[in-house]
């Protein structure tokens, strides 16, 4: 780890104060972020309840159709388009686009206060498959903080965009990996997770003391403690995976971080029926593929719950929304795996309960409930792979987050109906980094059996899954959903138009294009009395990339290194 | 350099060949001291590496174009595999030799259909 100078000149840092901005943002605290203010967007999951909610209803089911644009800010150079989650605070709203550039803008008008661009390892960034996207900042204790693809961890002034510390934490170098998922912050901790699944790592999560930018502890994903390296055969944690890319969240009775963790390398095994001693990595892998709960302060392991034990899918829980509930006097955590099972935990990560959002799924032909017990899990041979496994590498659901509404008791979540033909490839311990990934298989997407690919809003109750309505679209959105308390659900959908639906009988009210697909961040905030809606648009990366071989249509010609943060506010 | 396309026939090659290179981090690291002699097996490559995006191990388009019969040159694939392209395609110029690279080629050149 090194720290660098406040005044190294690869920072370009351009601060611009403008007398009659809004005010700049306040101090941003736990306590804060943990009552998730009305006006404000202050971490990734909007709370850390995580319910992606805004409970502003001046924008509502009776007057959206007034919607219109009220502002647009362009980031430039949005290589792979924008996957940004914005944050806002006291009017002033910080967004990244790829590359980790990083604004801070006037929320009411789109003035730009600062901007900060890191000076990043281009040779590196040229080497990486995922890349060079980011998904946005944490905000506390008046910085702003964003993680880069070359391993480090910056914090900015709030004020200023000035550089208070940039702290390398991983050699991305030689692990070619760095961080595309935005931090958390909690307790005067950033938590920050590294990219891992393809690569030959050991999937980090760091800690890191958000005053001085001192790393605080490290925790392994794959084979992080003595119980979890039993559970790798044959050495096989040398060929690593793991990685928490996505943002959790916070609990702060318990003072503990809640994570999801990626898939293990390579992402199919050849191992047939005996994963358990066969095959490229034999055992259960942990912890990959799983939710953990760290102590926010130690990054002490308190308690994990497997997902997928030895996930051969490449269907990880690195989905980092943990939706907390109270409901009949129990305390529970609503987790969505990638698969499209959808989990549900007290707050120890004890099974409560799984349903499923996907209609086609065949990777398993059922989680039990009670144990989390995968039954009928189909581990394959090397070879050609008969019946297409479903659903395909893209997800059941993607990494972008689900909404629920704590008016209508409903969790509103985007389902992906699409499969793969799959041909597994026996290849040999990949331990070396640099060789970009490992996957261990060709294969294409396909449309499930007797069916077309498509994409469905679902209104469900989170924790027993029962469905009130569903919206279908036709190709299957992957940004973020929005619920608010003026009865609306707002999907930003993959052709690149934002659609307003009644949270309560699912019946569109208002639609409008941003011109380009989406697939980040959505949120609700209010400077000066007046409600604003901000959606990041910009199409492309590992999911969207298939969009256009797959699907033609408006897709052919949408731009994958184009984007556009637009606000919506009532005419 | 031996190169071979029947798959069938390639099992315990892939595997003698993907241990020497993943075996040999300098190989994999730098193309000054990658061996020339080091067998190389690409489908194995594009099984571990490639195939997500050019599906179908190379046949047919993904994300990536499709490579069997390519209409660009040996030069602009070369260049391809080197460089890569912002946004679209890692660059591979550091990772494999030019004589690795050669046998990439070849392989794109040599794809074919599944039999049957």
């Amino acid at each position: 780890m090194t720290k660098r100078s406040l005044a190294l000149p690869i920072a370009v840092a351009f601060a611009a104060t403008f007398a009659a901005s809004s005010t700049f943002a306040q101090s941003v605290d736990t306590a804060r972020i943990d009552a998730g203010g009305q006006n404000d967007w202050l971490t990734y999951h909007g709370s850390y309840k995580s319910y992606h909610y805004s409970p502003l209803a001046q924008i509502n089911a009776s007057n959206v159709s007034n919607l219109g644009v009220a502002w647009i800010h362009i980031p430039g150079r949005s290589t792979r388009g924008l996957q940004s989650m914005p944050l806002v605070a006291d009017g002033v709203l910080y967004y990244t686009g790829s590359y980790s550039r990083t604004f801070a803008l006037n929320g009411a008008t789109g003035e730009v206060i600062w901007s900060y661009f890191p000076e990043l390892d281009d040779a590196l960034v040229a080497r990486q498959t995922h890349s060079p996207y980011n998904r946005g900042v944490a905000l506390g204790e008046g910085k702003v903080y964003v993680g880069t693809m070359d391993g480090r961890l910056i914090a900015l002034d709030a004020k200023t965009g000035k550089v208070a510390w940039d702290t390398k934490l991983i050699d991305s170098q030689k692990l070619t990996v760095g961080f595309t998922g935005a931090p958390l912050y909690a307790k005067g901790t950033i938590v920050i997770g590294a990219q891992g699944g393809e690569w030959p790592g050991r999937g980090p999560i760091f800690g890191v003391d958000a005053a001085t930018g001192k790393k605080k502890w490290e925790f392994l994903t794959v084979a992080g403690t003595d119980e979890a390296m039993k559970t790798w055969g044959n050495d096989s944690w040398r060929t690593g995976g793991g990685g928490g890319w996505m943002p959790g969240t916070y609990d702060s009775e318990t003072s503990t971080i809640w994570w999801g963790t990626a898939n293990p390398a390579p992402l199919y095994d050849w191992s047939g029926n005996d994963y358990k001693t066969q095959g490229a990595r034999p055992g259960d892998n942990l912890y990959t593929s799983s939710v953990i709960g760290l102590d926010v302060d130690t990054g002490k392991l308190k308690f994990y719950h497997q997902e997928l034990p030895h996930d051969a899918w490449d269907f990880d829980s690195a989905v980092g929304e943990f939706v907390m509930l109270d409901r009949d006097g129990q305390k529970l955590v609503v987790h969505p795996n990638k698969s499209g099972y959808i989990f549900v935990y007290d707050r120890s990560a004890a099974l409560k309960n799984v349903w499923r959002i996907t209609q086609n799924s065949n990777f398993v032909k059922n989680i039990d409930a009670k144990t989390g017990e995968l039954i009928g899990r189909r581990d394959f041979s090397a070879g050609k792979v008969d019946e297409p496994l479903c659903p395909h590498i893209s997800g059941g659901v993607s990494f972008n987050a689900g909404s629920y509404n704590p008016k209508t008791g409903l969790y509103y979540k985007l389902g992906q109906e699409w499969c793969m033909t799959l041909d597994v490839v026996k290849t040999t311990p990949v331990t070396a980094p640099q060789a970009q990934l490992n996957i261990g298989a060709n294969f294409k997407i396909a449309p499930p059996p007797g069916g077309e690919i498509y994409g469905h809003l679902d209104a469900r109750d989170p924790v027993t899954g029962a469905k009130k309505w569903e919206v279908r679209f036709p190709e299957p959105p992957l940004a973020s959903v929005l619920s608010t308390g003026g009865n609306l659900v707002f999907v930003p959908d993959s052709r690149g138009v934002v659609h307003a639906y009644d949270a309560e009988s699912g019946t569109e009210l208002w639609n409008h294009s941003d011109g380009t697909g989406h697939q980040g961040g959505i949120i609700s905030y209010s400077v000066g009395g007046k409600q604003y809606i901000a959606i990041t648009a910009g199409f492309g990366g590992m999911a969207s990339d298939d969009y256009a071989p797959t699907f033609g249509g408006v897709y052919k010609s949408m731009p994958r290194d184009d984007g556009a943060l637009i606000v919506y506010s009532l005419k | 350099m031996k190169f071979e396309l029947d798959a069938t026939a390639l099992l315990p090659a892939i595997v003698m060949a993907a241990a020497l290179i993943w075996a040999a981090p300098a190989a994999a690291q730098s193309a000054a001291t990658a061996p020339d002699y080091a067998p190389f097996d690409v489908e194995a490559l594009f099984g571990s590496t490639c195939g997500w995006c050019h599906s179908d191990a190379g046949r047919e388009a993904g994300k990536g174009p499709q490579l069997m019969d390519s209409p660009r040159t040996d030069d602009y694939l070369r260049n391809r595999i080197k460089m890569g392209k912002e946004g679209a395609m890692p660059a591979f110029g550091t990772a494999f030799s030019d004589a690795q690279i050669d046998d990439i080629i070849k392989y794109i050149r040599a794809l074919k259909p599944h039999q049957g």
